[in-house]
């Protein structure tokens, strides 16, 4: 009976157990008093007490017996969070960036996907062609286009586009370069969405021969036409070719690229299967299709088409992707995602093991609270509620702050802008309601991690056991402590060193160089777009492109106010071409013999005010002499050659081991930096070469100008599309306001990078203050009887510092030693990385200096300790 | 209008019948001699919680009680409110039951009993 006694204690809970255990002994006792037998009387006792549990329990369902998150555990929580501020702040700053560091990849792939705003959208599905030798994709050809459309039965309609960019001029002159889609008239059934005005395009229209026309989107309606109701009466000129407005989209509607006009694409089976412009193809399921079915269709064609060609179509695999795939082109690098979720989760993991340790550290100096909040009735599950709910409010307030900072940071960064302006505007980097609940999740399971855990420990029945013998917080403390301490140093190490390396130059005004008149120069892209290029023969263009060139030139420097004018490949602040070159009879070190290069005319220098420093410029005799010559710039001549004169040097580019050797070139002058590396201008050595006008396709143009050089822009279209109606004047630009991709690149891979590196170091930081700390003090006792033995304090000093050193040196040298074989593979193309070794030593002496620092306060505190008092404590 | 389950209906009544005396185990004891049904004084207990906390009926803990000397128990009373509400459901399921509606249940249940 004292068994089921028992049993009847551990099952029955809740308000009335009392009652009804006492009820089931008397129903048990008159049992065995009216002559049942006891194996009956126990049976029938057993059956009432399995009922009687599970209706108590059945009963209390909705609630179960699990203590509530109460108000009183919130109060609690925050009370205790702004008692211990200093933990708090460490540990929220941890997890405000540790959380939206780890949402950052999923948010990612969920905001490169999303659900288009379009009726069922689940429909809609991208087509595309994998090379399963290297797993890129190859968009379709012309040909594949004709054949998809005529043969494969799933697709309720099927569309193919093309990115196009180019002048627009409405008939009252204005002109405007912008990006507008080549789409089959299909294009617009995938969307279903209707036009503001007229139509849009029909089949007819795609037909050779037909009517030029174009749909315009809301955008250029009032930009060119200033809104006027009659706009289907008139005309734009695209390109070359006057065009009949039949159409206007509504305000917001790109598809399927960010432009907004659209002219239609003509679909010809007669082409061959490998030539012309890839197209983005795209479809709409057939109701009811699925997409396995499309596929299985669309790769029984590739099959077909593999009979008839071989060559393109045999190592090919078709595919039905997501819409938003082929559209970005984003496809190839998703499956490169999921180890960088893993990463990053295990990277919240590390913050959280770190923040939890913290949380443990402070469980156990409130050990004594906890032991008589348990002897006071509080059960276990009570109080690890209780510290549960401490690391939740954390992880939701620094989630919350993080996230909020995220928010804002992706709302204000023109990079951020910039990237967005690239995709379609379905894209948004902005957080999203699912991202959120990403981010509730990892934030329980921060609670969990940095709070559940710890709780759990610090509750434990050994940790009571070990209070009762009198050592106090040692039991929670082992060897994980000290592993714990060794991999954040070590993290630390690694992270702030390869940050430390790259983040010093990224941060800083792009460097122009000895670039003094920046303000007075104006430049701008030009080319000729890809479909004139297919219509001019090859031996044809570059005379083109230079009549262009020289007409351009000679008509802008008839204008009042144009000083010069200069075409190359790059100016300063742009992203240089990279090339590799041989010095004759010179070794150069390895790294020196990768220099920037850029493609100028004659007039570059003095159209950026500049003279040679040293040797000549270029001249006219130059473009055909035997020599080719090329300028070095100053740094070329400080790094590369030691500050030795370069005139008359030869060099060469060097060649891949495939291809033959280039001719040698002569050095004939030397000028100074001009912007060839924005980011690390101690390292843009560089060298100019010479090109004639008209061998450069697409080039960029200077303008200098007195006074504001932007205001020059609709003159210099004006200008240029009366010498060449086709050409695009692209993103003309004042030259100190360059975008120099390149910068913004190293610029947001340097602010991810420092988030992550800044959470690590941060959290390994306080995680060794606190633990070393919290070492320290849980040898108070210790420290108290060495003195009381007459210990000096300098012995028991070393004795402290000696576990503290070993742990930190084991920490470094990790972090060393994986610094040592990481840091150079992550930098490898990062010209900024010379000075790793230096930033790995000294991060390693900022991180034993930490270490120390933790050290000293309580050591201190334990030798003022009077021995008698620190015995008496414990 | 409140409801009452077929387990429900069955401690209210024998609340009812019981008067003062109607304890854990008394109700135990009475459902178990009208109907054959050994409940357990855990489903008693949870079902009269249940019905407290609707206002149908009230309990007092009472010291001393029929039982073993000392124990202390937990009686119940019907309140006012759930008497009145247990006879407007038990008028409805008379007046769905009554007539000729037994006899029928009669018949049917010999029909499938065959």
């Amino acid at each position: 009976m004292k068994a089921m006694r028992r049993l009847a204690a551990r099952l029955v809970r809740g308000e009335d157990a009392a009652f009804i255990r006492a009820d089931l002994e008397e129903l048990y006792a008159r049992d065995r008093s009216q002559q049942i037998s006891a194996v009956r009387a126990h049976f029938r006792f057993f059956r009432r007490l399995i009922g009687s549990a599970s209706s108590v329990v059945v009963h209390k369902w909705p609630r179960p017996s699990v203590p509530r998150l109460g108000w009183i555990d919130l109060k609690l929580a925050f009370r205790l969070l702004r008692r211990n501020a200093g933990i708090s702040i460490v540990a929220g700053l941890a997890l405000a960036i540790g959380i939206p560091v780890s949402l950052a990849p999923i948010h990612l792939t969920l905001a490169l996907n999303p659900t288009l705003p379009y009726p069922d959208a689940h429909e809609i599905v991208g087509i595309d062609y994998i090379d399963t030798d290297y797993g890129n994709d190859r968009q379709l050809t012309m040909f594949d286009v004709a054949r998809v459309r005529r043969e494969v039965a799933s697709l309720a309609t099927f569309a193919a586009a093309r990115r196009v960019r180019q002048n627009l001029a409405s008939t009252d002159g204005v002109i405007d370069v912008r990006s507008g889609a080549e789409v089959t008239a299909s294009a617009f059934d995938v969307p279903r969405v209707k036009p503001l005005l007229g139509r849009t395009l029909m089949a007819s229209d795609e037909i050779a021969g037909a009517d030029a026309v174009v749909v315009i989107g809301h955008d250029i309606w009032q930009a060119q036409f200033h809104g006027a109701d009659d706009v289907l009466s008139k005309r734009l000129r695209v390109g070359s070719t006057s065009r009949a407005v039949v159409g206007v989209m509504p305000d917001g509607f790109e598809f399927p690229f960010r432009g907004d006009f659209w002219i239609p694409l003509h679909v010809t089976l007669d082409t061959p299967p490998e030539s012309g412009f890839p197209y983005v193809g795209f479809a709409r399921l057939r109701d009811g299709a699925s997409r396995r079915r499309a596929a299985a269709e669309l790769e029984a064609l590739r099959q077909r088409l593999a009979l008839e060609h071989p060559a393109p179509y045999a190592k090919l695999r078709a595919e039905i992707t997501e819409f938003a795939f082929v559209v970005t082109n984003l496809r190839p690098s998703v499956g490169k995602v999921y180890p960088v979720y893993v990463a990053s989760v295990l990277l919240l993991a590390l913050a959280c093991a770190n923040v939890g340790t913290l949380m443990l550290a402070r469980a156990a100096s409130r050990q004594r609270e906890i032991a008589v909040r348990t002897a006071l009735g509080a059960s276990r599950m009570r109080i690890v509620m209780q510290l549960f709910t401490e690391s939740l409010v954390l992880a939701a307030l620094a989630a919350a702050t993080g996230l909020g900072a995220a928010e804002i940071a992706l709302r204000q960064l023109s990079i951020v802008k910039l990237f967005e302006a690239s995709l379609p505007p379905w894209f948004t980097l902005r957080l999203s309601s699912l991202s959120i609940v990403v981010a509730v999740c990892l934030v329980l399971f921060s609670g969990v991690v940095s709070g559940l855990l710890p709780a759990l420990k610090a509750t434990s029945r050994r940790t009571y056991r070990a209070i009762q013998r009198g050592s106090a917080g040692g039991a929670m403390f082992g060897w994980t402590t000290s592993a714990l301490i060794v991999v954040d140093v070590a993290t630390a190490v690694v992270c702030l060193a390869g940050v430390g390396s790259v983040a010093k130059g990224v941060f800083r005004a792009p460097s122009l160089g000895a670039t003094t008149l920046a303000a007075e120069n104006l430049v701008t892209e030009l080319y000729l777009p890809p479909g004139v290029i297919r219509g001019t023969s090859p031996a044809e263009l570059p005379a083109r492109v230079e009549r262009l060139q020289r007409e351009s030139e000679r008509r802008l420097l008839a204008e009042p106010g144009v000083r010069a004018v200069s075409f190359a490949s790059h100016f300063p602040g742009m992203r240089h071409l990279e090339r590799r070159i041989e010095l004759e009879g010179r070794a150069l070190a390895r790294g020196t013999d990768i220099v920037r290069m850029a493609f100028i005319d004659r007039a570059f220098l003095d159209a950026l005010g500049q003279r040679v420093l040293a040797g000549r410029n270029f001249e006219p005799a130059d473009v055909v002499a035997k020599g080719r010559p090329i300028l070095v710039n100053r740094s070329f001549v400080d790094r590369q050659l030691g500050g030795t004169s370069p005139l008359g040097m030869r060099l060469r580019l060097a060649s891949g081991p495939d291809e033959p050797p280039d001719a040698w070139h002569e050095i004939i002058g030397v000028v100074d930096d001009l912007g060839m590396n924005v980011i690390d201008p101690a390292n843009a050595a560089g060298i100019y070469h010479l090109i004639n006008p008209g061998q450069l396709h697409p080039a960029q143009m200077l303008v200098r100008v007195a006074g504001e050089p932007e205001a020059l822009v609709p003159r210099l279209r004006a200008i240029l599309n009366e010498i060449e109606p086709e050409v695009v004047l692209d993103k003309p630009v004042r030259l100190d306001r360059v975008f120099s991709e390149e910068l913004w690149e190293a610029r947001f891979s340097a602010m991810a990078f420092s988030a992550v590196a800044v959470a690590a170091v941060v959290l390994s930081a306080a995680a060794l203050y606190a633990l070393m700390a919290f070492a320290v003090t849980q040898r108070t006792r210790e420290i108290a009887i060495r003195s009381a033995l007459g210990a000096r304090p300098l012995n028991i000093i070393r004795v402290v510092v000696a576990r503290a050193l070993v742990q930190l040196t084991a920490g470094v040298a990790l972090g060393a030693a994986i610094g040592a074989a990481l840091v150079p593979e992550m930098l490898s193309g990062i010209s900024l990385a010379q000075n790793w070794p230096t930033m790995l030593a000294a991060v390693s002496a900022v991180m034993c200096v930490i270490g120390l620092l933790a050290c000293a306060a309580p050591t201190t505190r334990a030798l003022r300790i009077q021995p008698v008092d620190a015995l008496k404590e414990v | 209008m409140q409801t009452f389950g077929e387990f429900e209906q069955l401690v209210l009544f024998a609340v009812l019948r019981l008067g003062d005396e109607a304890s854990g185990v008394a109700i135990h004891d009475e459902i178990e001699a009208r109907t054959g049904r050994d409940v357990s004084p855990g489903a008693i207990y949870t079902t009269l919680g249940r019905l407290e906390a609707r206002g149908v009926v009230k309990s007092t803990v009472v010291a001393e009680g029929t039982g073993r000397v000392g124990r202390p128990r937990k009686h119940y009373t019907m309140r006012p409110a759930g008497a009145r509400a247990l006879r407007d459901a038990y008028a409805g399921l008379q007046a769905l039951a009554g007539g000729g509606v037994l006899a029928k249940l009669n018949d049917v249940a010999k029909g499938s009993g065959r």
